[in-house]
């Protein structure tokens, strides 16, 4: 399906109405990535240590030993610990969970998980035509939202209900006629977006090339409306059974188990979904645990009109893991780039034989603040160790869309949560360097 | 299950809210779909909830559109992305890509038009077909201010709902008549629905682990044979 068969008049007021759609998205994306960041710290205090025998006498959360017979713990449903009395959250009248466990539901209802889980039942994987379709149409939006921006003339014929029903799409008013002729250009375009993900891009980008702007929001805009639910559900095509064997095995053995299972499909399902998308942070527990990735990064966000660049201030870290385990040494620094198209390199000094380095260094990254739609600033914590070898601490991914950058929450300092690194092709953009 | 999560929940929204702008400051986000034959009222049902406002003009929508809406229900806030879709035929390739996206749905007929009313069947398929299988609708009629051009008694709309399992509400959007009732019922058996995957979801993911559960599951039982 193409929009070839809607007037363009139509076609721009679906189009604003993806382009809502897909802000809202946005935002819930980064809630639920927030959402899982603090699941995966809660585990990370309730994780068994490599250190500890893994066994029945002590508390799977607390750590705290179990008596053989009295406080000796009873078994969580979900998990299959022991569970101290005090680790464990009420459901219901007489049932209760594990605290991670609890948290695990409870991550799973604000993320509507639970919906994904049920839609897949019905619509596996291999049937997904219409979250084409809408993909399809959000890439369209992308290219001619952008344009309506940009030649700025008064509305031609459009009747007056239709612009007393939303004052929204004054935005999509501007509409000229070079604007149609593109449009007609674009659409010969769409025919090839079926065939392959690569044409798409070079049909957008060509069709850019015609006006004014840049290539690269395109492209990056391309891949944010990937996020579809259809992608998450993509995921669940892994039986999840056998998934779960394998990973708990292998987290078992790494001895950094963090003994629910649901913990370990819930992540895997996620870090599945998410990979192919730029909101891809939190990764599975096992490679969490290897990295050893901990502590928070204390970041404010500005975006200065006067100047036109972002500004990034970076107030400090705390709680970071040691770079050099073996010599419990750390020299941190921070390191960003803007994503998708990693542009915009910027570093704040080391600083030496620390965990909780304070920074209070102001980066500034030139942009038009229309291109920061659909841009993530990136932020990785490195230890800068001997012989320029690279120890990476941590990272974390912030939506730069405009909503955010008039957020007054996020022009004060904030603390991240440092993620493990991401494993997407576009979300994982922190190879050392 | 929903109230006893409340304080819980409660306390870990408030230290998202102190860092995020007000628009994340729920709990969760329900999708909802409202369907229905063209110029049975769907989209003055969705602004007369969403905005509070009536227009009597007849704008055909354009294939889909959406509003968004945070209620507070049963101890949570709830956000609505409470999609309205274009009644007409032709667009029907865009609206049904949308229903599969939707935890419940809003089937409205007009009560002045039995062309509507007889729509209705088609519309059910139309969910079965393209949506998932536990979506929750609620059947509305819709008009009912307009008594006296009533073609669809509401004993048929009553039957026809209990035939198609679907829980049914008369409403006027122009009077506001039930109209949030209608939202908060079906977000309330959204709610149960969710409830209800989640406790059946649970043994399914603890799969993994049944034998340790299984070894320790018989315990509590024991200690009532031994009295």
């Amino acid at each position: 399906m193409d929009l070839d068969f809607l007037q363009s008049l139509e076609r721009e007021r679906v189009l604003e109405v993806l382009q809502r759609d897909k802000q809202l998205r946005l935002m819930e994306e980064d809630r639920i990535r927030r959402m899982k960041c603090e699941l995966q710290e809660l585990r990370r205090r309730g994780a068994k240590s490599c250190a500890r025998q893994y066994g029945e006498r002590t508390c799977a959360r607390c750590q705290r030993p179990l008596g053989k017979f009295w406080n000796s713990g009873d078994v969580c449903r979900g998990c299959s610990h022991r569970i101290c009395s005090k680790c464990r959250v009420g459901v219901g009248a007489a049932d209760w969970k594990c605290t991670v466990c609890h948290a695990y539901r409870d991550v799973k209802i604000r993320s509507g998980e639970w919906f994904l889980e049920e839609k897949f039942k019905k619509f596996p994987v291999t049937e997904n035509k219409y979250e084409t379709v809408g993909e399809t149409l959000l890439k369209t939006y992308n290219v001619l939202s952008h344009i309506s921006v940009v030649p700025p003339t008064p509305p031609p014929h459009l009747d007056q209900q239709f612009l007393s029903r939303s004052g929204s799409l004054k935005n999509s008013i501007p509409f000229t006629k070079s604007v149609e002729d593109l449009m007609v250009s674009f659409t010969s375009h769409m025919r090839k977006i079926s065939t392959s993900q690569s044409d798409v891009q070079g049909g957008l980008l060509y069709v850019d090339g015609g006006r004014k702007g840049s290539c690269v929001t395109f492209s990056s805009q391309k891949s944010l409306s990937d996020t579809d639910i259809n992608k998450s559900s993509r995921l669940f095509k892994v039986p999840s059974l056998p998934n779960l064997f394998k990973r708990s095995k292998d987290s078992d053995h790494e001895g950094s188990s963090t003994g629910a299972e649901e913990e370990t499909s819930f992540s895997s399902e996620y870090s599945g979904g998410k990979r192919g998308s730029n909101s891809s942070i939190c990764t599975d527990g096992g490679r969490f645990e290897s990295i050893g990735v901990a502590g928070e990064l204390e970041l404010a966000l500005a975006y200065s009109g006067d100047a036109s660049c972002l500004e990034i201030t970076v107030g400090a870290c705390r709680n970071l893991s040691h770079g050099d385990a073996r010599r419990r040494r750390c020299h941190p620094y921070v390191k960003f780039y803007v994503l998708p198209e990693k542009s915009g390199k910027m570093k704040t000094t080391v600083k030496k034989n620390t965990t909780d380095p304070v920074y209070n260094e102001v980066l500034k990254y030139q942009i038009e603040r229309h291109l920061l739609f659909g841009k993530r600033l990136h932020a990785s914590v490195w230890h800068s160790g001997t012989l320029r070898r690279k120890v990476f601490l941590g990272e974390i991914l912030i939506p730069l869309d405009g909503w955010r950058c008039e957020d007054k929450a996020s022009q004060c300092f904030n603390w991240y949560p440092l993620c493990p690194k991401a494993e997407g092709p576009d979300g994982g953009a922190a190879e050392q360097d | 299950m929903a109230s006893s999560h409340g304080i819980q929940m409660a306390s870990a929204t408030a230290t998202y809210g102190q860092k995020e702008s007000s628009d994340q400051n729920f709990d969760y986000m329900f999708k909802i779909l409202i369907i229905g034959n063209s110029s049975v009222g769907k989209t003055s049902f969705l602004f007369r909830y969403a905005d509070d406002s009536f227009t009597p003009a007849f704008v055909s929508t354009v294939g889909i559109d959406f509003k968004v809406k945070t209620i507070y229900r049963n101890d949570k806030r709830i956000k609505l992305q409470i999609w309205d879709t274009a009644g007409q035929e032709r667009y029907r390739t865009i609206t049904t890509a949308y229903y599969r996206g939707a935890m419940g749905f809003i089937l409205m007929y007009d009560i002045t038009n039995e062309e509507s009313f007889n729509a209705v069947q088609d519309w059910s398929t139309q969910i079965k077909t393209y949506s998932w299988d536990n979506a929750q609708v609620l059947l509305v009629g819709n008009k009912c201010d307009m008594e006296d051009e009533r073609v669809v008694n509401g004993d048929r709309g009553r039957q026809l709902s209990e035939h198609l399992g679907f829980e049914f509400f008369e409403a006027s959007a122009k009077d506001n008549i039930n109209v949030k009732q209608t939202f908060e019922r079906l977000v309330d058996i959204i709610c149960e629905k969710m409830s209800e995957s989640l406790d059946a979801g649970d043994p399914a993911v603890t799969g993994a682990k049944q034998g340790p559960q299984l070894t320790e599951q018989p315990a509590p039982p024991h200690q009532d044979c031994a009295c």
